[in-house]
């Protein structure tokens, strides 16, 4: 059976590792990023991703929010789950098909929804 | 006095900044004045008597007996003949004397014939006018010795009345002006940004100095451009809301890169206005007041007030701008401290999550052969309850949290927030009494969902506080009941969250534990005192 694909966008390799091993174990594939611009081109080179959890604050100018924006725009079936130490900006809606976790998270609460994603 | 010798141009520009400055012409009548011409009429046996004011193109009657005209040209005045010798002057017939023979007042039916009139000086020694009898038949004789007395002290009097309505006048101004000084302090504290606080002053001061426009400009650090984002304008009269430049004009610039103010009563009449007199009476500013704002010895931003006419600002004015100047530099600062508070603790707040995030990795990484998962999440759980009281502390500066949103950032991020309802009055805790409460708060959530009430599909918590008035102290009492719930017993032995439970809101105990057929219930108790500081 082919295991659905989640892309874990993160610049922090511990949490990175730790966000990847919660996903897999859970029965996903999982492939890892470490800032937006990688994310970008995985997404580019791999089509079958269907859920990408993504921090907020990375390196390289371009935050979590305007990655989950870019996707949106780009692949708008793709399911985006945001992460963030800080609060969503309160300036700004939460888009559908955006969920927002703070950090720290729930595992069982982040996997309950990567699998209502990836359904 | 004024010196014999003046030139006259000189003392006309004296005489129309003092008569501006008195705030008296065009005024309506006034008792006390009217008085003082109807006794000088009796005093010297004349059919007419006038208070009289020398404006610069007319003679305004302040007070009249015996003549119903308001004014007349200034070529036709009889007072101002040799109005700088501060003397009185005498005209026995004012038909055969040469300066006053073709006056119309004189040919015509009024029949003016003989003259005296003693002169207004105020305490500045500066001439404003005469306090004058007038005849309708030649008096070759003149004055007796006591009718000049009497009409000079009568002038004295009238030049008092003057100065004494002018300080009335003012007196009643300042008690408006501080009045408005209030409401701009209040509405600089009711302000969100800078902005909302430049537009609620401009609301305030424009109307009440009677002004066309007036707003806040910011000004950038070189003191050359000036940004206006939005002013007060009286109806009929144009924003000047944008960006322009001030470096163009050294007149106008450096007054404000020195943080003085610059007060122009007629820009046509102004060298400093000179170089911009154009583009000023484009946008309508006869005259002006900018008032720097200053933040650490530098000029940030500059309070304006725009007239279309020529206008004497006087001083209580001026000081009063200063003052909401000040008011505004203070409210200004005030806000970027808190806006780089908030900031701070922002950051300080992102960190401290990336970090608990951290632990929860390494936790888990830690923790990755361990078979009992549940222990594992439980330790996630109570990372979170942690997490969720800094939270609510944040909001409160680290200072202090409320009660109710400790407790429902718990709920909300641990889960149940729709089974359990919260009721009870703001309270604030310390930081150590915040954390204490998230973390037994989601030790009491735990149990309830594996024993308790939340455990089924149906059971309620009600947690709900108040304050109990004690022997010593005022006491905060927590209660935490569970109702529909599967019944309950007391466990045989006690885990860490249980002693977590019992050690209560201080670590001291005050806890009260009971297994009842209705549900399981807390009572936790501290004085109120020792949490709000812990």
């Amino acid at each position: 059976m082919i295991k659905p694909v989640v892309l874990v966008v993160e610049d922090e390799p511990l949490i990175r590792l730790f966000a990847s091993d919660m996903i897999e174990e859970a029965g996903f594939e999982v492939l890892q990023a470490s800032n937006a611009t990688a994310a970008i081109a995985t997404m580019e080179d791999r089509r079958d991703i269907r859920v990408v959890f993504t921090d907020v604050d990375m390196p390289g100018g371009i935050s979590g929010i305007k990655l989950a924006e870019c996707i949106r725009a780009r692949w708008p079936d793709v399911q985006i789950i945001v992460t963030s130490g800080r609060p969503w900006p309160a300036e700004e809606p939460i888009p559908t098909n955006v969920v927002f976790f703070p950090k720290p998270y729930r595992q069982d609460r982040v996997l309950d929804t990567v699998k209502r994603m990836a359904a | 006095m004024i010196p014999d010798t003046v030139i006259p141009g000189q003392t006309a520009h004296l005489r129309a900044r003092a008569l501006a400055d008195l705030m008296v012409l065009d005024s309506p009548e006034e008792k006390a004045f009217d008085d003082l011409v109807f006794v000088a009429a009796k005093a010297c046996a004349a059919p007419v008597a006038l208070i009289t004011l020398l404006d610069t193109d007319r003679q305004w009657f302040k007070a009249r007996f015996g003549l119903d005209v308001y004014e007349t040209k200034i070529e036709h005045s009889v007072c101002q003949i040799d109005i700088d010798r501060a003397d009185v002057l005498e005209i026995p017939d004012l038909a055969a004397d040469g300066r006053t023979r073709t006056n119309p007042l004189v040919t015509g039916k009024r029949h003016f014939r003989a003259y005296a009139g003693a002169p207004l000086v105020l305490r500045s020694g500066i001439i404003v006018g005469r306090l004058c009898v007038i005849d309708t038949v030649p008096r070759p004789e003149g004055l007796t010795e006591t009718e000049k007395a009497m009409l000079l002290a009568l002038a004295r009097l009238a030049s008092e009345n003057l100065e004494l309505r002018r300080i009335a006048h003012t007196s009643d101004r300042i008690m408006t002006l501080q009045t408005a000084l209030v409401e701009i302090g209040e509405a600089i504290r009711d302000s969100r940004d800078t902005e909302q606080m430049a537009f609620n002053t401009a609301g305030i001061v424009g109307p009440l100095l009677s002004a066309d426009r007036a707003g806040l400009a910011s000004i950038d650090d070189a003191v050359a451009t000036i940004d206006v984002k939005n002013d007060w304008t009286a109806p009929g009269t144009v924003s000047i809301v944008g960006r322009d430049r001030l470096d163009a004009c050294a007149d106008l610039q450096a007054p404000l890169a020195h943080g003085e103010p610059l007060v122009v009563w007629d820009a046509q009449n102004d060298e400093r206005t000179l170089q911009v007199l154009q583009s000023a009476m484009r946008i309508g500013v006869r005259s002006l007041i900018n008032m720097p704002v200053r933040e650490k010895g530098k000029t940030i931003a500059v309070l304006f007030v725009h007239s279309a006419h020529p206008r004497t600002w006087p001083a209580e004015e001026i000081a009063f701008l200063r003052s909401a100047a000040d008011r505004l530099e203070a409210g200004i600062s005030e806000h970027r401290a808190e806006q780089q508070q908030r900031i701070v603790n922002g950051e300080i707040s992102h960190r401290l999550k990336n970090t608990l995030t951290m632990v929860q990795a390494i936790a888990n990484q830690t923790l990755r052969t361990i078979v009992d998962r549940e222990a594992v999440y439980a330790f996630e759980r109570r990372l979170i309850a942690l997490s969720a009281a800094h939270d609510a502390l944040l909001e409160a500066n680290w200072a202090q949290a409320d009660l109710e949103t400790v407790a429902s950032t718990v709920l909300e991020t641990i889960g149940f927030a729709n089974r359990c309802r919260l009721d009870g009055p703001p309270v604030a805790l310390g930081p150590r009494a915040a954390v204490s409460f998230a973390l037994i708060v989601h030790e009491l959530l735990t149990n309830a969902f594996k024993y308790g009430a939340l455990s089924n599909n149906d059971g309620e918590v009600l947690l709900t506080w108040g304050i109990e008035n004690g022997k010593t102290d005022d006491l905060l009492v927590i209660r935490w009941i569970e109702s529909g719930g599967p019944p309950v017993t007391a466990p045989p032995r006690r885990g860490f969250g249980s002693k977590l439970i019992s050690t209560g809101l201080l670590g001291i105990g005050g806890v009260n534990i009971r297994y009842d057929r209705s549900g399981f219930s807390a009572d936790l108790k501290a004085p109120l005192r020792n949490l709000a500081q812990a």
